[in-house]
């Protein structure tokens, strides 16, 4: 095919990556200060495709208030799931749109537009194309048996030893899809586009794999975004020079140092003799006060850092005050999430959206403070701290 | 209050009905109680209808539409004549020779009437445009060429004016404006024109902005522009930023919500560049060199009005004498001018007419006028000494929303830039302003109240101080998109009289923010109104105890105390939002009401 309508699955919220899913869906997660999902969208321009329908839900009015009624030119149309009942429930939803071809890539992975383009390249008028990657770290992702071009079987977070490729996450369907949505067994009540595209393959429905190459990027747990704005600034996708990475409208103090590489938003500010990077991202709006050190760490628009506090290895979420002379050393860390527990992941603390920490607080590392959390000014903080509690 | 579009392309890239169509639905806010089109080929062919936009499209289907060169289509709001179909525009000669569409006022109509129709010509509509397509066409007929007829025609009007015109077997549309906006568009496909620039934006950004008192004729291929004596000008052509994206209504049922969810992005873009937080200034790049006043005055009209006296409390704390007209009485009271005054027009669209006439009298008399306007290149940013623009992007719902939220903003900035205050905790509060705004949209309970509370009878709003302009704004939103009784009161008028109307039917709304004097004394408002086992609604940060005497709490975040009313005002636009929503109400298009008034 020379292009294909597509569909982008972004109604899920990424329960995973919580608590920085509060009010909005991992797709709106940023990643070195945009979208996840602006990402997919460019992939999918950029491949030549000019039709896209975004199958909206949870926090679904943050993807629309982003990105409008069109990007980059190309319309968008919203299509709401109402329940988040698995990514095949979501496909259903936009059934009445396709009698021929079409695309379907989730909306919270980052992918280049080569591997989208292999995909439209491969898709027929009869078969399922997917496009698979060799990755070697499969076993976290979901992975793909194939057989001289085809798809043999499809196993999610594989653990034995066969030779897996990875799922791209990049599908070329045909309205045969439905049907198969309709016929795989539920798992706990949500239905799965894998499942159903493993009822395919069991139903010796001709699924193709077409392998491809490109930028394949995944958040899974909420410290993952900071690896992960490591790989996009190293892929050299956010900007080559310190001035294309930092927006224009921001105000940095000629006395601040910036340790490159560092990304920096529209209307960000930051004081003098602050010292921001390697590694580090301040979203839109972010205000770094004098003598803040920020290194390694990605902070959400509207968060404000007051002087002299220290932030190693940090995720924050919007609108997070960091009071003066907050430290936090970095990681590693262990992190409990419920009753599992991280263990030495880089992290250094987490603050979910409008967390409020007094000056003076330190924290220990692998610390998760929950939305509209408070913690007093000289508290220190282990483990992981409830939303709306306060710590004193 | 009408909207008016023109198109004159050979039909090569795009058909001349699809360009006005499109121009007509982007220009629906302007009115919607009938539209039109007339195309004009070797004969005019005019199609018109009653009612919205649709009405002409269901009219139009099924037709044999011819293929033409140029064509004008208007959207109409009535001034004078009942909708109908006859009062649609556009209007046409007796012999179909020409036709008109119009925006504005033809003030010396009746006399044009009488003599025309004196002179044998018969008129169809009660509107005051008729007699201009009869009136070309009496030059017409005394051997003017069209262009010749035009000029001669207009030159008999009196009043405002923005008015196009195509003739039978030619392939020009000419055009003049006079105290009406008009915008004209350049496109390797043809021209335009229209009252707003949304209406074409989906072809060109390169726009000429037609000043009062010249012509233009449009062909496919280039704008010629005169001025009255018919010397060619060159005016200059300018790129608009506003782009197409911007008129959709990307996924929501109606524009009012999708605005509303845009302010924390409209109030960035206020803020954007006029704020330095670490450095503690406030930079109003297009105010530069503003004379510092003896006093102020606020002239405006509705949401406007409400943003202006909020202006002018941030005003008179910083202890500038300031005053606030409604825009429409400002000319018949004999307000003192001189020029020491400062006369600042506050105006959505910029072509409100009553605040552009009182802000062209403020000038006659010697005050500096400063226009505060969401629109480039509107009259009132053309007419006025100095123009600060709020930056809230195209607001199609005709219920002011996110513009109120940035005309607020942006007072607060001109009030600083007039007088130095306080500044330091009020430009963090600005800076967090917009995620504060997020944080309500994220959590906010208004749709629930909406539903507990959509049967009442009258709704009233109370606040005090800086809160009284949220008072009259949540009444005024409440009354546009829900069609029920509400009031604003200052919290202490309550017991002066309207306290009488007050049953345990009738939900109270009060805006009470911070801990002070003003919080207590109305909490002791609510009590009265508690008494009268009256339904109270708080809308609070939490500071003070108000929530002790409400059965319902509409939460904001805790922020300096002139930034707090503009979040509460977000509140209450959720509320009226969802009450219309449930009751099925035209939120976008309310009965009788129009985006921009541009008649007095």
């Amino acid at each position: 095919m020379d292009s294909l309508p597509a569909v982008v699955l972004a109604a899920g919220e990424g329960k995973r990556l919580r608590p920085l899913t509060h009010h909005r869906p991992k797709p709106m997660l940023p990643a070195a200060n945009k979208p996840i999902l602006a990402y997919v969208f460019d992939g999918l321009i950029e491949a030549g495709v000019s039709d896209i329908t975004v199958v909206v839900g949870y926090g679904r009015s943050r993807v629309q208030d982003h990105f409008g009624p069109t990007y980059r030119n190309v319309p968008l149309t919203y299509v709401v799931q109402e329940k988040q009942l698995g990514s095949g429930h979501a496909l259903l939803s936009v059934e009445d749109r396709f009698d021929g071809p079409f695309l379907v890539v989730y909306g919270d992975q980052i992918l280049d537009s080569r591997i989208i383009g292999d995909v439209i390249e491969a898709t027929g008028e009869g078969a399922v194309t997917l496009g698979v990657l060799d990755h070697n770290r499969v076993e976290h992702y979901g992975g793909v048996i194939m057989d001289n071009g085809r798809v043999v079987d499809l196993v999610e977070r594989p653990t034995d030893e066969r030779k897996y490729r990875l799922n791209a996450g990049v599908y070329g369907l045909n309205p045969r899809i439905f049907e198969a949505i309709r016929n795989a067994e539920p798992r706990d009540g949500e239905h799965s586009l894998i499942d159903a595209l493993s009822w395919l393959v069991d139903t010796e429905a001709e699924v193709r794999g077409t392998l491809t190459e490109g930028l394949w990027v995944d958040a899974t747990y909420p410290w993952d975004l900071l690896e992960v704005t490591r790989d996009l600034i190293q892929a050299g996708v956010v900007g080559e020079s310190r001035e294309g990475r930092i927006d224009d409208t921001a105000s940095v103090h000629d006395t601040a140092v910036i340790r490159d590489p560092v990304v920096i938003g529209a209307d960000a500010e930051v004081g003098p003799g602050a010292v921001l990077g390697p590694y580090t991202c301040l979203g839109e709006n972010v205000t770094v006060g004098s003598g803040a050190v920020v290194e390694g760490s990605v902070l959400d628009s509207d968060t404000r850092v007051e002087p002299n506090a220290t932030l190693i290895e940090c995720v924050t979420g919007q609108g997070v005050h960091i009071g003066a002379a907050t430290t936090v050393p970095g990681g590693p860390g262990d992190v409990r999430i419920g009753n599992r527990v991280f263990e030495r992941e880089r992290l250094g603390a987490l603050f979910a959206a409008r967390a409020h920490v007094g000056g003076g607080a330190t924290f220990v590392p692998g610390a998760m403070v929950g939305p509209d959390a408070t913690v007093r000014a000289g508290a220190r903080v282990e483990g992981t701290i409830a939303g709306e509690t306060e710590v004193r | 209050m009408c909207g008016i579009i023109g198109y004159a392309g050979d039909g090569r890239d795009r058909e001349v009905l699809d360009v006005l169509l499109t121009g007509l639905s982007g220009l629906e806010y302007r009115g919607y109680d009938s539209a039109g089109i007339a195309l004009s080929d070797e004969a005019i062919s005019v199609y018109k209808s009653e009612g919205e936009l649709e009405n002409l499209e269901s009219l139009l289907d099924g037709q044999e539409i011819p293929s033409v060169p140029v064509g004008i289509g208007h959207t109409r709001w009535s001034t004078h004549g009942p909708p109908s179909d006859r009062n649609a525009h556009p209007h046409a000669d007796c012999e179909k020779q020409v036709a008109v569409v119009h925006n504005g006022i033809i003030e010396n109509y009746e006399p044009l009437r009488e003599e025309l129709a004196a002179d044998g010509h018969t008129f169809y509509s009660e509107t005051d445009t008729e007699v201009v397509p009869h009136l070309i066409e009496h030059y017409l007929d005394e051997g003017l060429d069209p262009e010749s007829a035009f000029r001669t025609a207009v030159s008999r009007l009196e009043g405002s004016y923005a008015l196009a015109a195509v003739f039978e077997g030619s392939e020009t549309i000419h055009a003049t404006r006079q105290d009406s906006p008009l915008v004209l568009g350049l496109s390797e496909g043809g021209t335009y024109l229209a009252s707003d620039v949304p209406a074409f934006i989906e072809y060109t950004d390169r726009v000429i902005y037609l000043e009062d008192g010249q012509f233009a004729a449009l062909t496919d291929d280039e704008i010629v522009v005169t001025d009255a004596e018919g010397t060619v000008l060159e005016p200059p052509v300018e790129r608009v930023e506003w782009d197409a994206e911007d008129a959709g209504k990307s996924g929501y049922d109606h524009y009012m919500l999708k605005e509303i969810n845009e302010q924390p992005r409209s109030l960035r873009q206020c803020l954007r560049g006029r704020v330095d937080e670490l450095e503690g200034s406030v930079t109003i790049e297009e105010l530069a060199g503003l004379p510092t006043p003896k006093r102020v005055q606020f002239v405006a009209c509705g949401t406007s009005y409400h943003a202006a006296l909020y202006g002018e409390l941030t005003l008179r704390e910083r202890g500038v004498q300031a005053q606030t007209f409604m825009a429409s009485e400002y000319d018949r009271s004999s307000v003192p001018i001189d020029d020491g005054t400062l006369v600042i027009g506050v105006t959505q669209s910029g072509e409100t007419a009553d605040t552009l006439r009182a802000l062209r009298q403020a000038g006659r008399a010697g005050a500096t006028t400063v226009a505060v306007t969401n629109v480039v290149g509107s009259s009132a940013a053309r007419e006025c000494d100095y123009t600060m623009y709020i930056r809230a992007g195209p607001e199609i719902g005709v219920a002011a929303t996110k513009t109120f939220a940035s005309q607020q903003t942006a007072l607060t900035l001109l009030a600083d830039a007039i007088e130095d205050g306080e500044r330091r905790e009020l430009l963090g509060a600005l800076r967090d302003l917009p995620d504060h705004v997020q944080s309500i949209l994220d959590s906010s309970p208004a749709k629930e109240i909406a539903a507990e509370y959509e049967d009442a009878g009258a709704y009233f709003f109370i606040g005090r101080g800086y809160n009284y302009p949220v008072a009259l704004e949540g009444a005024l939103k409440m009354k546009e998109i829900t069609y029920k009784h509400a009031e604003g009161f200052a919290a202490g008028e309550l017991k002066h009289g309207p306290l009488a109307l007050v049953t345990g039917e009738t939900p109270i709304f009060a805006v009470v923010t911070g801990d002070d004097e003003r919080a207590t004394k109305t909490i002791g408002n609510v009590k009265e109104v508690e008494a009268r086992s009256a339904p109270v609604i708080a809308v609070t940060d939490g500071q003070s105890d108000v929530e002790r005497y409400a059965d319902h709490v509409l939460s904001i975040p805790e922020t300096h105390g002139r930034v707090g009313p503009i979040l509460a005002n977000v509140q209450l636009q959720l509320v009226s939002y969802w009450l219309a929503n449930r009751l099925g109400r035209s939120i976008d298009k309310p009965r009788n009401l129009a985006k921009s008034v541009t008649v007095e």
